[in-house]
């Protein structure tokens, strides 16, 4: 090894030691210990810090990933195992040295947290394994052994023997797929697809009653977030306009909710739902006067723009002018939940049943409305405004359409998500929300169900349940955008364009009815 | 005579200081193959944007079999008859070839989103006369079997045809061709030229053309007329725009006329001695 690759290699080491301290400074490994915890099964009391083997684990897992993702590009197995051992053990002196420095600072009793609020004294303490002085050093030798694994582990992944193993377990999988599948009487392979769906309605039905309050206010929350997804996919995945202030129409839907039935500030109780009706339509109204002006803007005005409408509405709901009308900055409260010929929904359950509804009865219409001259209206402007013009397009009526049918979606969840928290304030409508909406359509894939229902539980769904996260929410975010633009550019479940040319027989009378998709020929 | 399915009148278009098309006339008859050169820069592709309705000229008028079209939104442009291609393509290219054509049958169909979501009767309709139709302007344009590609991922040469397909799907009575030939091959360029024959005499359509291969421009045009600077600086048939001095004068610059007539003379002498 000459001196050009010691540099490098001990220049990889570093970057991994540099992003290690700034986990630590924003205590992001006692977060990643918690949760390795968790997932061993030892529950931490909220807000108290994991037992020391659980740092250590994550140390170990964070070396191992270091040593494995500087040695998997090279050839030569020995040269791998020195090039390690350079990038770990310059790693593991930075980290020691960093070490040294937050021990110094536990000796001399400095509050840290003065000026990085994460950093207290004991998860300081923790990240130094309790060893006090001895700290820097078994960092220094936990980040250099687990390097040196990390490389080793690399060797044997690729090894030919091992690196077979995925396709492997893959073949393995499919064929014994089609045993079971062969095996079935004929009566259930014929109708496969709608068994699937009786048994996935079955475990809906079933689900709600039996997991307990917690995961069904989860499931209730991710289930609004479809449907925000999916209103929010027609607007920006089908018509192709980044609107950033989706949460305005949230906030009209959930405040119609609010004031027509709620015992303050109006004592209006006009029930659930024609509040619900009246909600949609102030979306679709708010949408209106939003598009007609906004109509010729696209990209980065448009987004400008919107984001400006969302703050606008959250802050006119917010301020002392219109107090008496939308309670303020205490929001309104105690809003009356639905009724069903005469059976009030109370309970989280049932609101379980309703929000699945909704989320049923908006994959209906996103379906029936994306394969249609419309939905095809809408991808053309998206690709291409003005060669849709010129198509014959109307792109403005066109892009108001989406802007009103996906506003009506917000609308829709906006009154659902007032009734089941009973209040609804200012804080409900944030940015942030808009926000996360996008990122479920971005992260989820874009013009794609099963995408936004992904994206939804990973984005919504698991930081309710990873409580821990909550600070990092953001960080995590991020994280998983730019891993997302890297491997899964188009989202996790990204669609894919109908193919049709098949399927269509010209010139025949059945030709709306394709085969069954049955591919077990 | 045939009837004139375009008249372009005394047509402007300004763009800050520059005249780009400058007092157009041109009288276009139905059912022919109508050229427009000229040197880059000349105002041809602008006088298309105004023909489609991207521009609004400045002045003058633009007829419609005899009604004024200048002025109206695009998109009833379309509707109303004139399809057009770009000089650079311009696909709906995330999309499949079959839907690039289903979108074009846009302006044909009625049925709107209620229909779409309640699965009407004139929407179960239309849908299916929107994919037969589809599959059957698909497999004129040659195109059969590419239906279910991404239009970005198809070869350059059948995208120009699926560009010209989508152009066809609202059944135009005036196509408005933009370098239709650019960058193919002799033998690509040969089939096109026929296909846009086959489109005049087989369909009736009046097609407008902009092109800078003159063998395609000589070979097939009907009429031919030469813009340089915004202005018509002559029209004809092949023969007479080939041999008007202004014409050579604009592609060779000053002083072309004579040198042509010089080359001219210097072959017949070649030929003559062998």
């Amino acid at each position: 090894m000459n001196r050009q690759e010691f540099q490098k290699f001990s220049q990889h080491g570093l970057v991994f030691a540099i992003i290690m301290i700034f986990l630590v400074l924003i205590d992001f490994q006692t977060m990643f210990a918690t949760v390795i915890s968790k997932i061993l099964g030892t529950n931490v009391l909220r807000g108290g810090l994991p037992e020391v083997q659980f740092m250590v684990i994550f140390l170990v897992l964070y070396s191992l990933w270091m040593g494995w993702f500087i040695a998997r590009k090279e050839e030569n197995k020995s040269r791998r195992i020195i090039m390690t051992l350079v990038a770990s053990l310059s790693a593991g002196v930075v980290v020691g040295l960093f070490g040294l420095i937050l021990n110094s600072l536990i000796q001399s009793g400095t509050d840290v947290r003065r000026y990085l609020a994460a950093l207290s004294p004991e998860s300081m303490k923790l990240f130094l394994l309790n060893l006090e002085g001895l700290g820097p050093l078994a960092l220094l030798g936990v980040f250099t052994v687990s390097g040196l694994l990390g490389s080793v582990l690399s060797i044997i992944l690729q090894s030919p023997s091992v690196s077979k193993w995925p396709k492997t377990i893959k073949t393995g999988i499919s064929s014994t797929w089609q045993k079971i599948t062969g095996s079935l009487p004929p009566f259930i392979r014929k109708n496969a697809k709608f068994l699937a769906y009786l048994v996935l309605g079955i475990v809906i039905i079933v689900l709600p009653t039996r997991w307990g309050s917690y995961n069904n206010f989860v499931t209730g929350l991710v289930g609004l977030y479809i449907i925000l997804g999916i209103g929010l996919n027609i607007i920006v995945g089908l018509s192709g306009q980044l609107v950033l202030g989706f949460a305005a129409f949230f906030a009209m839907g959930a405040y119609s909710m609010a004031i027509l039935n709620a015992p303050l500030p109006h004592g209006l109780m006009w029930g659930f739902w024609p509040a619900l009706l009246v909600g949609v339509l102030m979306a679709v109204v708010a949408a209106i006067l939003l598009g007609l002006p906004m109509m010729r803007l696209r990209g980065d005005y448009l987004a400008i723009v919107t984001l400006g409408f969302g703050e606008i509405i959250r802050i006119l709901l917010k301020s002392d002018l219109l107090s008496n009308f939308s309670g303020g900055p205490r929001g309104i409260q105690d809003i009356k939940g639905p009724t069903i010929f005469g059976f009030p929904f109370n309970n989280d359950v049932q609101f379980t049943y309703l929000i699945i509804a909704g989320v049923i009865l908006s994959i209906f219409v996103y379906k029936r409305l994306e394969n249609s001259r419309t939905g095809r209206a809408w991808l053309a402007i998206k690709e291409d405004a003005i060669a849709a013009r010129a198509t014959g397009i109307n792109v403005q009526r066109n892009k108001l359409l989406a802007l009103c049918i996906g506003a009506a979606f917000a609308g829709l969840a906006g009154a659902f998500f007032a009734a089941r928290n009973q209040f609804t304030g200012p804080n409900d409508h944030t940015l942030m929300v808009s926000i996360n909406i996008l990122s479920i359509v971005i992260v989820g894939g874009m013009n794609s169900i099963p995408g936004i229902i992904l994206g939804a539980f990973t984005l919504k769904g698991l930081p309710e349940i990873l409580r821990e996260m909550e600070n990092y929410r953001l960080l995590v975010f991020g994280g998983l955008l730019v891993f997302m633009m890297i491997a899964r550019p188009d989202g996790l479940w990204p669609a894919k364009r109908p193919q049709l040319e098949k399927k269509i027989k010209p010139d025949t009378r059945d030709g709306d009815s394709p085969g069954k998709g049955d591919k077990n020929e | 005579m045939n009837e004139i399915a375009i008249k372009v009148d005394q047509v402007s278009k300004i763009f800050g200081g520059l005249t780009a098309v400058n007092q157009v006339n041109l009288e276009i008859p139905q059912k022919t193959i109508y050229s427009i050169i000229g040197p880059n820069g000349a105002g041809k592709t602008t006088l298309f944007n105004c023909i489609s309705g991207f521009y609004v000229p400045e002045k003058g008028k633009i007829l419609y079999f005899g009604q004024e079209i200048q002025g109206l939104s695009t998109d009833l442009i379309a509707s109303v008859g004139i399809s057009r291609t770009y000089q650079n393509i311009r696909l709906f290219s995330n999309l499949t070839a079959l839907e690039n054509i289903m979108i074009g049958l846009h302006p044909k169909f009625r049925s709107n989103w209620v229909d779409a979501i309640v699965h009407s009767p004139r929407y179960l309709r239309e849908d299916k006369e929107t994919k037969q139709e589809a599959i059957r302007l698909l497999n004129f344009v040659g195109l059969a079997g590419y239906g279910d590609y991404l239009a970005f991922n198809l070869p350059y040469g059948v995208q120009r045809r699926l560009e010209i397909g989508r152009a066809l799907a609202n059944q135009p009575r005036i196509l408005l061709l933009d370098e239709p030939t650019a960058g193919m091959n002799m033998q690509e360029t040969q089939s096109t030229t026929e296909f846009i024959k086959k489109l005049r005499d087989d369909l009736g359509i009046t097609i407008i053309l902009i092109e800078h291969d003159m063998q395609v421009v000589m070979g097939i045009s009907d009429r031919i007329s030469v813009l340089d600077y915004g202005t018509k600086i002559a029209e004809g048939n092949a023969a007479e725009v080939q041999s008007n001095p202004k014409v050579i004068e604009a592609y060779l610059g000053p002083g072309g006329a004579a040198l042509a007539e010089k080359f001219q003379k210097q072959r017949r002498s070649n030929v003559k001695s062998h």
